[in-house]
């Protein structure tokens, strides 16, 4: 028996950086808002404090901030003639789960993504001409500009305490800050964090064959913060267990130490925890979707929660499953590319050397997450001409530290043993005198890449799991041979011992650990037929439902998502606000 | 508070071993340092860290309802401005293995304003 409750006005489905920004946002413009969230309540206090947040085998092995794939998983595959396999263990990516999402155990990598992105296909055929984009490339321009996503970036950062130097403000090149960035309105929340030897001297190469380094920006504060919002962050600590784990300084910009308290101080607001919504409920006849459906994982009771809004807010991937389980939107097919929802499913790729000095000591154990130092000479900067190399996209390159796991991370030179005396003197050498470079690269959206149900596998609660199908096509093989070719230059010119060298990725598959940014499957565009949503992320067929998250990218490039992950959740907080909630429908007429 | 604390503007201590002037007005500021885990406020609650409402004199390790480190209650240390000071300055250093992921004030003058700001809290 279904218990029906009383209706709201907005119900959030997943409470991480989206759901808690716009939770924030929309109960202190007065409306009644509950947030369903699968997981539980965590807290700095109770959950990240040292030292039990120091704690490899838990948050590493045992993906304690982790979704739990016995109660529901994807099914994984290469290409549409292959059967999918349910991938029972986390490997690839980690969606969070919980309070604060996956914005707990994220890095604070913060980019702002250009109009490079935005306007992909325009850029590429007025340069390049139309032949140039392959058939089966379904990139297409976003919908929006970096001019109009400028301000929203802007109050992420702020927001979420990103460290980092402008390289562009309003037009005018900074020194030491990156010069390919588009323009910005000012600098950083604060300033760039400390650099690391391993840093400095991949700069400093970098610099020497004419490149363009600069440190990351990352929501990780260098130091005490306030934020416009009130919320108090610490300085970071380096204290190297950032990727994975809570920060214990409540230094990291995290929705549980921001907006998501704000959101529960007010009284128009509701946290329902171990909430786990199955269905969004939909009126075809008036264009209108009228709640959702959720069981409350403790007991197994189903609930009806009605609302005039619908807010889907969870992992990108969970708001596609959650579409396609409710028969929103007509699915994705690659052979008639017919449909939308499960459309251009992308990931990203990347290459990585690893150098071996003698005589230095990096203190691998010492880092923030972000205190990498990258160069965008070949991504943002789009005075770089792909047409030899004849790939649309782009990398980043970058070296430094992120959470170099005490036990997990075991760096030797090629050629080593894998065990006894031999493996271990390497290994004891190699942990402080090595370093790694690394490229992080784009992918462009294939009509062979996406997301449906699967026919087979279904989840705990008896539905289908989602299929993804996902391989590198030659673009992405041809940008990874320039990228593993420019890191293996200059990790030579850093002229370390030896180095393990960089090649580009062949066949992706689930395991090991490569990144958690998941992009498309729900995308925004200005066409309904060949996207989800409008450029408000609004569904066109459903004027009261928002999906908000990467899963709106039509394409996944270099850099890390959650830049323009909190900027659209802020921008599509102020259509709600400004504009929706005066005159409810269609924002963009289709 | 606000006008409690410049009443105490630039209240020399004779304790603490400071040879300069004490600015708990500075001191506030200087607290942002520690806001994101203490509260200085007199209905405070735990949260990350324990309240820091009339740290000046307890016993270390005691007097709120905060799971203290065993290094911390080990350390048999009362908190004075000499003691305050010796801990913010390397709070590993004094209390070896407390639970504090902070890596202490260099500067003398910001620790002896900041400590003022403390004991301002407390009046």
């Amino acid at each position: 028996m279904v218990t029906k409750l009383k209706e709201v006005d907005a119900v959030i489905v997943g409470l991480g950086w989206t759901g808690g920004i716009l939770a924030k946002e929309l109960t202190q413009a007065g409306l009644k808002v509950v947030a369903l969230e699968r997981g539980v309540n965590r807290s700095t206090a109770e959950d990240y404090a040292v030292p039990g947040v120091r704690d490899e085998l838990r948050f590493v092995h045992r993906h304690d901030l982790m979704q739990n794939t016995s109660r529901d998983t994807l099914t994984v595959r290469n290409n549409i003639k292959q059967e999918a396999l349910p991938m029972r263990r986390l490997g690839s990516f980690l969606p969070g789960d919980g309070v604060g999402g996956s914005g707990v155990h994220w890095s604070g990598h913060t980019w702002r993504w250009t109009d490079n992105e935005f306007k992909i296909r325009s850029l590429y055929e007025e340069r390049h001409g139309k032949n140039y984009i392959p058939d089966d490339m379904t990139i297409q321009d976003w919908g929006i500009t970096y001019a109009e996503l400028e301000p929203y970036y802007d109050k992420f950062e702020y927001t979420a305490a990103v460290s980092g130097k402008a390289g562009n403000i309003k037009g005018v090149i900074q020194p030491g800050g990156n010069v390919f960035e588009a323009p910005r309105a000012r600098e950083y929340a604060l300033p760039a964090l400390k650099t690391i030897l391993a840093s400095q001297m991949f700069n400093d190469t970098a610099k020497n064959m004419g490149y363009h380094p600069f440190p990351r920006p990352s929501a990780n504060a260098s130091q005490a913060y306030t934020n416009p919002d009130g919320s108090k962050f610490g300085a970071c600590q380096y204290c190297g267990f950032c990727q994975r784990f809570g920060c214990e300084a409540n230094a990291k910009g995290s929705a549980h130490i921001t907006v998501i308290p704000i959101a529960m101080a007010s009284p128009n607001f509701e946290l329902r925890t171990n909430a786990w919504v199955t269905k969004i409920l939909k009126d075809p006849a008036s264009k209108r979707v009228t709640g959702v459906l959720y069981t409350n994982l403790l007991n197994g009771e189903e609930y009806e929660q009605p609302a005039s809004m619908v807010l889907l807010t969870a992992y990108a991937i969970n708001n596609v499953h959650l579409m396609l389980l409710s028969g929103i939107g007509e699915p994705y097919d690659p052979v008639s590319q017919k449909g939308v929802i499960g459309k251009n499913y992308c990931y990203q790729t990347g290459v990585g050397a690893n150098l071996f000095f003698d005589g230095r000591n990096f203190n691998p154990f010492m880092s923030a997450g972000g205190s990498n130092h990258t160069i965008d000479d070949f991504n943002a900067n789009w005075g770089f001409d792909r047409g030899p190399h004849g790939y649309v996209g782009g990398f980043t390159i970058g070296a430094g530290f992120n959470t170099s796991l005490p036990i997990g991370n075991r760096p030797v030179p090629s050629g080593t043993p894998q065990w006894g005396t031999a493996w271990k003197a390497a290994q004891a050498k190699s942990y402080q005198t090595s370093m790694n470079i690394g490229a992080s690269g784009s992918v462009m959206a294939n009509r062979y890449n996406y997301f449906d149900l699967d026919p087979t596998y279904k989840n705990a609660f008896g539905q289908p799991l989602m299929r993804m199908t996902f391989d590198y096509k030659p673009n992405e093989h041809k940008m990874g041979v320039l990228a593993a070719k420019l890191v293996n230059d200059i990790a030579a010119a850093m002229n370390p011992l030896s180095f393990n060298r960089a090649t580009s990725r062949e066949s992706w598959t689930v395991v090991p650990y490569q990144s958690t940014h998941n992009t498309g499957g729900t995308i925004m565009g200005v066409n309904p037929k060949v996207s989800a949503l409008n450029r408000y992320l609004q569904n066109w067929d459903y004027h009261n439902l928002f999906v908000v998250g990467a899963n709106v990218f039509p394409h996944n490039g270099s850099y890390n998502p959650t830049g323009p992950v909190g900027a659209l959740a802020y921008w599509t907080a102020d259509a709600i606000k400004n504009r929706y909630m005066k005159n409810p429908g269609p924002l963009v007429q289709a | 508070m606000k006008t409690l604390i410049q009443g105490l503007v630039a209240v020399a201590l004779v304790n603490g071993g400071a040879a300069f002037a004490q600015d708990a007005t500075r001191g506030e500021k200087l607290f942002n340092e520690c806001a994101a885990c203490h509260s200085p406020d007199r209905a405070a609650k735990d949260t990350v860290g324990p309240s820091l409402h009339g740290v000046v004199g307890r016993k270390a390790g005691e007097g709120t309802e905060f799971r203290y480190s065993p290094a911390m209650k080990r350390s048999g240390i009362t908190w004075s401005s000499d003691t305050l000071n010796s801990f913010i300055s390397d709070p590993q250093k004094l209390v070896p293995g407390n639970r504090m992921p902070y890596s202490g004030l260099p500067e003398a003058k910001d620790r002896a304003d900041l400590i003022a700001y403390l004991q301002a809290t407390m009046k």
